[in-house]
């Protein structure tokens, strides 16, 4: 078992799925020789071949379209956009095709399809390299967008997504690409979608999260815990369709929530989830659920970076606030 | 002086084998030596022709949704649909009855369709994809079929339908574009009826022709007369046989007039001028073909009766089917959305029973 | 990643490698040096651009490189297009991450959040009101009903819960002994003079008057003196405050006695009153009972108890003496308090009853 980082796990899982499953084939910008940006496709042109690692030209609306097509026809495309922030040309084909084509025929059609895409801040990169809007795409009827958020998740829930019969949106936190090993068992074995992942089991308060800031979040924990509050943290790694069970059955046992995400506060995730909480486990609640996010604002260039996302001793203070209210 | 040196010329040509005055300017190819082949096509145009009628008749009697008449352009598509073998793909836009039944698409399933119900593109032949309403976005969904034709290794096409109006989508290149680099079988078929809603082809673009779009993809363009449908008939069946025997694409510009609304929710009258639908139809290709016809003695006032009266027969029993259709279980809404229903949303689907019929 | 000569400045077009500082497989900081080389004008050392693992060298002593050309191969690429990745060698340890959703082993009290805060505000505790809603909640008006009778209704549970949290986390170590009040007549106001007794010796010993945090290991004296006094009743014991009684003289602390007995009995005793006692006495001695281990509450870290006042013979002035007996019993907290100033403090307690006036 060999410790890797969340982008070779990427790598991994889909050089295991391309072995196992001839159907299954990749495109995108740079993705074949280069073995893509990140090296998030490294060496699989040389195992596979042409015909299954495909160079595209550059057009995203293309890369969407055409993998939509491949798919309808039965082959398992995952398709790279470079970026989030390129994604957009494409939503045409994801929201007005993909997700709906098994809706529109009945069954009789269908789209197995994986849109991959680096997300987030964080890395220091020009304008419009990091993007957070996974809520434009949760809010879609008929997709799933899933994040993972360590390697052992990302080469999991990877798997799973390539074998659902449906379309899924992959979005890898890019600031997390190398940021931290973790073995993971190249043994082929998916990990359920739809379903949160409680990393940390706690008493006194739950803290919901996905994505990068899992980082800040497991942070603010630490220093946290040192003060005798027993937090909970949730990655919620589906974000659509949301597993609300796992988040209330917490919150019931807690009485307490923050929300942790990056993308910006107005229509993020974040609202939908302290929504639910609100109707279901109203009285459970000890304290409003606060959100602690992203602004709603265009993410800054480089320098401001990392004045944009929320920092470690914000989210501590909003747990104590939380802790303190009644 | 050393010459201008010019790197790139390129040629569209122009097809006809039946001109305006149904005279041969072209040999015959050899399906069109065959009367009884060209009697089937002629009786597909016929059924298109008063199927349209019916569906604008329905819609206009508040029985069918808005519906776009395909009325003088039965030729291309009836020609295009002869051309598709079984194993062939179709993608289509929404005018082309005239291919989809001939694969097997009812016309009771189209009335459905237009009817506001899911079941009517639920085609139970998996290659013919559905209806396109977001202009253009299909012929990159034939590129990626194409795609996975070329990785399996199987010798066979994609025929893609847009309008002229279609040609100026970005997907539509970025589907030229890769099918010519990536050498797909796609067939990209535009039918140029000359109106994209009101706005005419000489404002769609300053391309002289839209078949020299496909120079720019590299690969070859032609235009055909979309009135003639041995001709249509013809190239696309060359352009599909290139596809699957070369894996080279083609672009067909399938030249016609739209000669009604470009649906029953619009009214040409506010921007065509008088006399020229009046004048296109003068080259209407049902007339041409049957003077053909009659011309080889293939085709009599007694037959036209006898089609005339089999053709309303088979529309009405389609539009007594579709009228018939009672609405589709309300659960419905979300039986399809996944493979299997997620958790999540088996609450509202719940709600939708509970609900779904208060709405009076 | 290649490394290339930089222009050393002034446009010089190449240099002589002079001395390499580091070698294949080194693994270098950013600006730690890695070679020196020689150029037309100076000896100058080349820093390095970034960190990591050297695979190659490009040349040797010697030789001369162009301004431009490879100097250095590190190993890896940074692979990416835009941006930099951070790269840590921090391997994540994930222990028992669980998929899904578990069931709650223990139930939780169900209350609308302005309930809830209304409950607070009142002083009660939620634990011991009855949940009358349709969803199994506790409705504002249970909440209010405890207000009255109710809350007393719970004072057993609440006693039983109160007890065992004292008992486990309280060191209690008590002290007992006998204050002669023969001086004094039978129709002395014993339990003032006691009080009185109390608050003279905390003036002496303040530690005994004092609220401790276990949790936080504080210790805050407190200046104001708050007695709790215990009382009996048939719906169990409850232990009314009497605030600043420092300021208060033997009738105005009499009158605040009575008072409070009749509201215990009638049940009319508000929450608040029961609260914020900074020390207890605890009469227990009414029916039997002469010395006792009485239990602390925390925070506070002293009571002193009083049992059954009785005649007893006693040695007075290497005399035997019939005299009139307090027996007193003083638990410390031993977390906290020590044993000489718990000793000190019953001793001036004892002092003044023994020189007190009627």
């Amino acid at each position: 078992m060999a410790e890797i980082t969340l982008v070779e796990a990427v790598d991994l899982a889909l050089a295991y799925e391309m072995q196992a499953d001839p159907s299954v084939v990749i495109l995108g910008e740079d993705i074949a020789k280069n073995g893509g940006v990140f090296r998030a496709t490294q060496g699989l042109l040389d195992k596979f071949g042409p015909d299954r690692v495909r160079d595209t030209p550059l057009a995203e609306s293309m890369i969407g379209g055409l993998a939509i097509g491949m798919a309808i026809e039965g082959l398992k495309p995952v398709a790279e956009f470079q970026f989030m922030g390129f994604l957009y040309p494409a939503l045409d084909q994801i929201i007005n095709h993909a997700a709906r084509i098994r809706n529109r025929t009945r069954g009789h059609l269908s789209c197995p399809v994986v849109f991959r895409a680096p997300f987030g801040s964080g890395i220091h990169a020009p304008e419009h390299h990091s993007e957070s809007t996974e809520a434009l795409l949760a809010h879609i009827p008929g997709l799933r967008v899933v994040i993972p958020s360590s390697p052992v998740r990302a080469y999991g829930l990877l798997l799973a997504s390539i074998r659902d019969p449906d379309p899924v949106i992959f979005l890898e936190p890019s600031r997390l690409y190398r940021f931290a090993k973790q073995e993971v068992e190249d043994n082929g074995k998916a990990l359920p979608l739809d379903k949160c992942f409680t990393l940390r089991e706690g008493k006194d308060i739950t803290l919901v999260t996905w994505g990068a800031m899992i980082k800040e979040t497991m942070a603010a924990a630490e220093v946290i815990v040192k003060e005798g509050i027993d937090v909970e943290i949730i990655d919620v790694a589906t974000l659509k369709p949301l597993d609300m069970e796992t988040i209330l059955s917490s919150v019931e046992k807690t009485g307490r929530c923050v929300i942790i995400h990056e993308a910006p506060k107005t229509g993020g995730v974040g609202a939908d989830i302290s929504a639910q909480i609100a109707e279901k486990a109203l009285l459970s609640l000890k304290a409003p659920v606060m959100r602690i996010t992203g602004y709603d604002t265009i993410v800054p260039y480089a320098r401001l970076e990392k004045y944009y996302i929320p920092s470690v001793p914000q989210i501590v203070d909003a747990i104590k606030k939380t802790m303190e209210f009644a | 002086m050393p010459g201008l040196k010019i790197v790139a010329h390129f040629e569209i040509p122009y097809y006809q084998i039946l001109n305006e005055a149904q005279e041969l300017v072209a040999d015959l190819p050899s399906f069109a030596k065959d009367p009884a082949h060209l009697i089937r096509l002629y009786r597909l145009m016929v059924l298109n022709r008063l199927f349209d009628a019916k569906a604008i008749a329905l819609q206009r009697t508040g029985k069918l949704g808005t519906y776009p008449s395909t009325l003088g352009q039965e030729a291309a598509f009836v020609g295009m649909g002869d051309a598709l073998s079984k194993n062939d793909v179709i993608v289509p836009y929404y005018r082309d009855v005239g291919i989809l039944i001939q694969r097997g698409v009812k016309l009771s399933e189209i009335l459905l369709y237009w009817g506001g119900d899911e079941r009517g593109n639920a085609f139970a032949n998996k290659e013919n994809f559905p209806y396109s309403v977001p202009v253009g976005s299909q012929p990159l969904h034939a590129a990626g079929v194409a795609t996975a034709f070329k990785i399996r290794k199987e010798k066979r096409a994609v025929l893609t339908v847009c309008g002229d109006g279609g040609t100026s989508e970005g997907d539509f290149y970025e589907a030229m574009n890769v099918a010519g680099v990536w050498k797909l079988p796609v067939v990209f078929a535009v039918c140029n009826n000359q109106w994209a809603i009101s706005v005419p082809r000489s404002e769609q673009t300053a391309a002289q022709t839209l078949a020299q779009k496909a120079i720019a993809a590299g690969f070859s363009g032609e235009q055909v007369d979309g009135n003639d449908v041995i001709a249509v008939r013809d190239r696309v069946t060359l352009a599909l046989e290139k596809a699957r025997e070369k894996s080279e694409p083609t672009l067909i510009e399938i030249i016609c007039y739209r000669q009604n609304d470009h649906t029953t929710a619009d009214d040409a009258k506010r921007y065509e001028k008088a006399k020229v639908r009046e004048q296109e139809w003068e080259k209407e290709p049902i007339a041409r073909l049957r003077r053909y016809l009659e011309s080889i003695k293939a085709w009599s006032e007694k037959e036209e009766k006898e089609l005339q009266v089999t053709s309303e027969a088979e529309i009405e029993k389609s539009v007594a089917e579709y009228l018939a259709t009672p609405l589709a279980p309300l659960e419905n809404m979300f039986d399809y959305l996944y493979a299997t229903l997620p958790e999540s949303l088996e609450e509202q689907r719940e709600l939708l029973k509970q609900w779904g019929n208060t709405h009076g | 990643m290649i490394f290339n000569l930089p222009d050393l400045g002034e446009g010089l077009a190449e240099a002589e490698i002079r001395e390499w500082y580091v070698k294949q497989g080194d693994i270098v900081k950013v600006d730690q040096k890695l070679l020196s080389v020689e150029t037309a004008k100076a000896v100058v050392d080349v820093p390095s651009p970034e960190a990591g693992k050297i695979v190659k060298l490009y040349g040797n002593k010697g030789d001369f490189i162009k301004t431009g050309a490879p100097l250095v191969e590190f190993e890896g690429d940074n692979g990416s297009v835009v941006g930099k990745l951070e790269a840590s060698s921090h391997v994540l340890k994930e222990d028992n991450v669980i998929i899904g959703a578990r069931k709650n082993e223990n139930e939780f009290i169900k209350v609308l959040p302005a309930i809830r805060a209304l409950a607070k505000q009142l002083n009660i505790d939620l634990n011991l009101v009855k949940p009358t809603g349709s969803h199994g909640e506790i409705t504002e008006e249970d909440v209010r009903k405890s207000q009255g009778s109710d809350a007393l209704h719970g004072v057993r549970r609440f006693m039983a819960e109160a007890m065992s949290y004292a008992h486990q986390e309280i060191a209690a170590v008590t002290l007992m002994d006998d204050a002669n009040i023969t001086h004094l007549s039978g129709n002395a106001d014993i339990t003032v003079a006691i009080f009185q007794a109390l608050i003279h010796a905390i003036k002496k010993e303040p530690a005994l008057n004092a609220w401790y945090d276990s949790k936080t290991k504080t210790r805050i004296l407190q200046h104001d003196i708050h007695l709790g006094l215990a009382i009996d009743t048939e719906e169990g014991l409850f232990v009314p405050v009497l605030k600043d009684t420092h300021q208060k003289d033997a009738k105005a602390l009499r009158s605040e006695i009575d008072v409070f007995k009749k509201s215990v009995r009638d049940r009319t005793v508000s929450p608040n009153d029961l609260k914020g006692a900074t020390i207890t006495i605890s009469n227990f001695g009414m029916f039997a009972g002469r010395y006792a281990t009485p239990m602390i509450v925390p925070p506070q870290v002293a009571i002193l108890g009083c049992g059954q006042i009785r005649k007893e013979v006693k040695v007075v002035e290497d005399k035997m003496a019939i005299c009139r007996v307090a027996p007193l019993s003083l638990t410390f907290d031993h977390r906290v308090v020590t044993g000489g100033e718990a000793s000190r403090f019953l001793a001036a307690v004892i002092h003044y009853l023994e020189s007190a006036h009627d």
